[in-house]
């Protein structure tokens, strides 16, 4: 009887729980204000707020320059801006639950790193191609057609692509002073490399010849198949796929060639170039080189090296940077993907059209865009010979150049660039000879019939490849060949077949030979 | 006279002298290292490591983090403000809550006591929780949101609710009422002044977790001038670290005000410098809230 009693009880608290849940859903409903009309038209007469996310942390000057931008936009198109920003703390997890939560956003970055391709595959975007010539036509025809048809998802466009052409292609970076001053060889493949490090290991004992640090795979795995074995893109799996032959997919770990990688490494390490607490070391590779701890980068982008020269510049004017890049070695540099940097519009936004007209003016007129990459002329930049010129120091200016993280739209017609920028398009302009487009970016892997394999393999790696990369392994074959029983183990052979197969479809799909 | 200690007392004291001169250092070690690194320049920290001593004495960090003192400054006034309106309003919701609970005359106190407990066993998770407060009560980049998920622990609430079961007898309720006391008169005049030794332990938790909270910032929060300041700090450690990272493959290139070593370490000693001062003044309120919270337990 007491047992009837007290489940009522508890039934009834359960009812009335559910009762104030779905009480509280309701209220909170209509949090998004949409312009809409029923036919999916764009009522401009009503006023609406536009969300935009952004990746990072945002400049301290934001306020300033939302105010700004929202006293155009309010006369434009009648809409303000809210600018959001992740943060880079969890930033992948905040994503995840920005898309899946369903809160209205009318713009987020997209990229091929925050996964474009899967979230578009799994449909946390909307399509634009019918909204594109009736919300933003001037921003469609601004866009080529082949980078709309770049970034197609399944057919479908889903972020507006960024259009400033760039490379990210890796390249040896090197103290040019050391060098000069030892007689070194310079740095184009993997043997004059050597030859350099081990110049420096023998000269100056107490510097490190490379820098490295925890990232071990980025650091020298992905490096060494870009210059050596001429991979499409940094492959994950053991797949291999060379740019010459895009349709031969092979097995790359259990290789000659990977047995040649690991032995390079193997050699380093007993040479001393790969320290052996490597798997410790949480300084960046470029803090490494320009506080003079060590004498040379593994590959590193024209930009990044840039910011480097000019880092030093300051602080070490008497040393000298050279960089040479890969492609000149392998024959051939592909510029960015243009899914690299985009904007696309979620499905959850109540107001798609208004967020494209927006994103339109942010690209293509100049007063939007010079505020968003540059900051307000006279306060945060000046321009002088046609250069952009910083006012203060990065620590004292509010708004630093692209201070909102805005490489998604920048306009290659208002850029503005520092002087020292010359160099990379120096490097760029060499690159532009020998170009050839991005084939790997744009495909989509779809890992959900493998998941648990994918993890489980991701642990062997950990345990089993990662020391081999590192040389930490003193008997190479016998180490990969525990670490492919290992694998094996894992599920590896399923996953290398489900990948083949997606990866042949998206071949075809695209018509790549 | 003193009374002459026998050799086993000494020896004990002289062993746990010992220990706690070891567990003091060991505590001061990573502290006077974070101090010296704060001293020191950037390149000499990258180039040369951490030293207790720094190799190369350096103000840069500091001036940098006091370049825009108002950031941290705001980010202490937010973490102040939730940890005193949390606290004080999480005590007075969970008092009433145990109290109520606690009475025995409540008919629904054993199904409200499992509801309570149930979620201490079964949550719903990030997702809906996440979608629960932004979506449904629209809390995106308020102070309420700091401060309204952490009001009620199902834990706190049982433990407020045991502590006054134990303490106070049912008859103390009954005389009060016959005496004309109402029940709001009860919990206020009555239960609130015997429980002081429990609402020390509640409140001391409370605050803890509220000036240690990060995570509500990092996901509801995007507004920089609203992060609490632990959140503060830790995202400016993780930004560099992103970058380590992310390696050259994306070509982001945020290297001009990235916070560099020496500077990630002043701004440690800035935010916690003030509670470090403040702790010995109020050191033996929390000795003594936690040790009756151990007793009454």
């Amino acid at each position: 009887m007491t047992f009837t009693k007290k489940r009522k009880q508890r039934m009834s608290i359960l009812i009335a729980v559910m009762v104030i849940m779905a009480l509280l859903a309701g209220c909170g409903g209509g949090s998004g204000n949409s312009a809409q009309k029923a036919n999916g038209e764009d009522d401009k007469s009503q006023k609406v707020q536009l969300q935009f996310y952004m990746l990072g942390d945002a400049p301290k000057d934001l306020s300033t320059i939302e105010a700004e931008i929202n006293k155009l936009a309010e006369k434009d198109l009648n809409a303000t801006v809210k600018f959001n920003y992740t943060t880079w703390t969890d930033w992948d997890q905040k994503y995840k639950l920005l898309l899946s939560s369903g809160q209205p956003i009318d713009l987020i970055f997209t990229a091929d790193w925050t996964q474009y391709q899967a979230y578009a595959k799994k449909g946390a975007f909307l399509p634009l191609d019918d909204l594109l010539p009736k919300a933003a036509p001037a921003l469609q025809k601004f866009v080529p057609q082949d980078m709309w048809d770049g970034v197609k998802i399944g057919g479908k466009i889903y972020t507006v692509p960024g259009t400033y052409k760039e490379y990210v292609t890796n390249g040896f970076v090197w103290r040019e002073d050391l060098r000069e001053k030892y007689n070194l060889p310079k740095p184009t493949d993997i043997k004059s490399y050597e030859a350099y490090m081990d110049g420096i290991r023998q000269h100056e004992p107490n510097m490190k010849t490379v820098s490295l640090n925890s990232d071990i795979k980025g650091n020298l795995h992905d490096r060494y198949t870009e210059l050596v074995t001429k991979s499409i893109g940094a492959l994950p799996y053991g797949i291999g796929i060379k740019y010459e032959k895009p349709t031969e997919v092979y097995k790359f770990w259990g290789s000659d060639e990977q047995k040649e990688e690991l032995n390079t490494y193997k050699r380093w390490a007993d040479k001393g170039f790969i320290p052996k607490n490597v798997l410790n070391v949480k300084d960046t590779l470029q803090d490494q080189v320009t506080s003079g701890k060590a004498a040379s980068i593994f590959g590193d982008n024209p930009t990044r090296f840039n910011d480097m020269v000019i880092k030093l510049k300051a602080s070490h004017p008497d040393w000298k940077l050279e960089y040479y890049p890969f492609p000149l070695t392998t024959g051939y540099a592909t510029p960015v993907h243009p899914i690299h940097n985009g904007f696309a519009i979620p499905k959850s936004s109540p107001n798609p059209a208004r967020a494209l007209a927006f994103y339109e003016k942010l690209v293509t007129d100049k007063r939007y865009n010079l505020l968003t990459q540059y900051g307000i002329e006279g306060k945060n930049y000046e321009v002088k010979d046609g250069y952009y010129h910083m006012i203060g120091s990065g620590s004292s200016n509010g708004f630093s150049r692209e201070g909102m993280n805005s490489w998604a739209w920048r306009n290659p017609e208002y850029m503005l660039f520092d002087s020292g920028f010359d160099r990379v398009k120096k490097i760029f302009a060499e690159l532009d000879k020998i170009q050839k487009p991005d084939l790997f970016t744009g495909f989509a892997e779809d890992y959900t019939t493998y998941q648990a394999e994918k993890a489980a393999l991701e642990q062997v790696e950990k345990q089993y490849l990662y020391p081999l990369q590192a040389g930490l392994i003193d008997n190479v074959d016998q180490g990969l060949q525990t670490f492919l029983q290992k694998a094996n183990q894992a599920g590896l052979e399923k996953i290398q077949t489900e990948y083949t197969k997606q990866w042949e479809a998206y071949v075809k799909e695209k018509g790549i030979k | 006279m003193a009374i002459k200690e026998d050799v086993y007392t000494r020896i004990f004291k002289i062993i746990s002298y010992v220990i706690i001169i070891m567990a003091s250092i060991a505590c001061l070690l990573p502290f006077l290292l974070i101090i010296s690194a704060s001293l020191t320049s950037n390149e000499s920290i990258i180039r040369d490591g951490y030293h207790f001593i720094p190799q190369q004495f350096s103000l840069e960090g500091y001036r940098t983090v006091f370049t825009f003192p108002e950031e941290v400054l705001r980010a202490y006034g937010v973490t102040i403000f939730t940890t005193v309106v949390g606290t004080t309003l999480g005590l007075f919701l969970m008092t009433m809550a145990g109290y109520v609970l606690a009475r025995k005359d409540f008919k629904y106190r054993n199904a409200f006591s499992f509801y309570i407990y149930f979620t201490t066993l079964f949550g719903g998770g990030l997702v809906p929780w996440y979608i629960m407060l932004t979506k449904y009560l629209g809390l995106l980049d308020t102070y309420t949101v700091l401060i309204f998920p952490g009001l009620m622990t199902p834990f706190l609430i049982i433990l407020m609710k045991n502590f006054i079961r134990s303490s106070m007898p049912e008859e103390l309720f009954e005389s009060a009422k016959i005496d004309g006391a109402g029940d709001f008169k009860i919990y206020y005049r009555i239960v609130l002044p015997l429980s002081t030794p429990g609402i020390a332990t509640v409140g001391l938790f409370l605050a803890l977790a509220y000036w240690n909270d990060w995570f509500s910032s990092s996901l509801f929060i995007n507004d920089p001038h609203k992060y609490q300041l632990q959140y503060y700090l830790y995202n400016v450690i993780n930004s560099m670290q992103f970058i380590a990272q992310m390696g050259a493959g994306t070509g982001v290139s945020l290297s001009s005000d990235m916070p560099t070593e020496s500077t990630k370490m002043a701004m440690a000693i800035v935010v916690t410098g003030p509670i470090l001062l403040l702790y010995p003044f109020i050191q033996r309120y929390f000795v003594k809230g936690l040790t009756i919270g151990a007793v009454k337990g």
